[in-house]
């Protein structure tokens, strides 16, 4: 049976984006000052 | 063209390869999320696989980047080395992060643990310390050719772990998954794994290259206003 730890990888997909996007935002709009 | 207008134009230009990254990740997690089959034995958890491999990758390509420039600085002294060292630390520090956050989110589940004192993990966290401490001491240090130099010394100490973590699954025993690719009997993966896994290694790299341009041309900005203020003063 597989196991449901569905919950997991949601957070860890969920925390990367937020890491990324946000360093993401900050690279750019630094790019503007 | 002077360095300040090809810099704001690679500022610019950058951003269109940032956008494409964008995309490129955005269709890894559709890819990983929803169109690659859940993994039997791990559940999808295993789907952490497809970003905590592609983040560790291009760490490695970013302190390979650094300990390069880092070298040839020390040998050529020229200061669009050093810039392309520091963007590349950045970045790679900020990918490390990802590994060391994702690495634990998977096993938990898959070792009851959400950390081991491992000899791959406490080498990768070994390698983010040293990075921190080159940005730190980036930050300190204001005199450009000495804060080039030193740097340069610790970027290259820090990417000498960077094929001693790689080997640290070989060379010690250690609850982390051995290479599922670059092993000497050829990829284990299941076909539709292994592409999305090689698709989200090339959506990485381009996100790391964006990421890296953008911050080299940022940075060459700075060192040109600078270098405009200092001239100004006398």
């Amino acid at each position: 049976m597989t196991p449901d730890n569905g919950s997991f990888m949601t957070a860890a997909y969920v925390v990367l984006g937020v890491l990324y996007a946000g360093y993401t935002a900050w690279v750019w709009r630094k790019g503007r000052d | 063209m002077t360095t300040v207008e090809s810099a704001r134009a690679a500022v610019r230009t950058s951003r269109l390869l940032l956008g494409v990254a964008l995309l490129l990740v955005a269709a890894l997690y559709v890819r990983a999320l929803a169109f690659t089959p859940v993994e039997a034995m791990q559940g999808p958890a295993q789907k952490i696989f497809y970003v905590h491999v592609p983040s560790a990758w291009t760490a490695f390509v970013a302190f390979v980047v650094v300990g390069a420039c880092s070298v040839l600085y020390l040998v050529m002294r020229d200061i669009r080395l050093d810039r392309l060292a520091a963007a590349s630390a950045e970045v790679g520090t900020v990918f490390t992060t990802g590994v060391l956050l994702s690495g634990p989110m998977w096993g938990k589940p898959i070792w009851g643990t959400w950390w081991t004192w491992d000899a791959r993990l406490t080498s990768t966290l070994f390698l983010w310390f040293i990075f921190f401490g080159y940005l730190v001491l980036r930050g300190a240090v204001r005199e450009p050719g000495q804060r080039a130099r030193f740097s340069a010394v610790l970027g290259i100490l820090g990417a000498l772990l960077v094929p001693f973590i790689h080997m640290s699954v070989k060379l010690f025993r250690t609850l982390h998954p051995q290479p599922v690719v670059m092993n000497p009997d050829g990829p284990t993966l299941p076909g539709s794994m292994l592409a999305t896994l090689l698709f989200g290694v090339f959506a990485f790299t381009i996100f790391y290259a964006g990421l890296v341009w953008q911050r080299y041309a940022q940075l060459t900005l700075e060192d040109a206003h600078a270098a405009a203020a200092a001239e100004s003063e006398r």
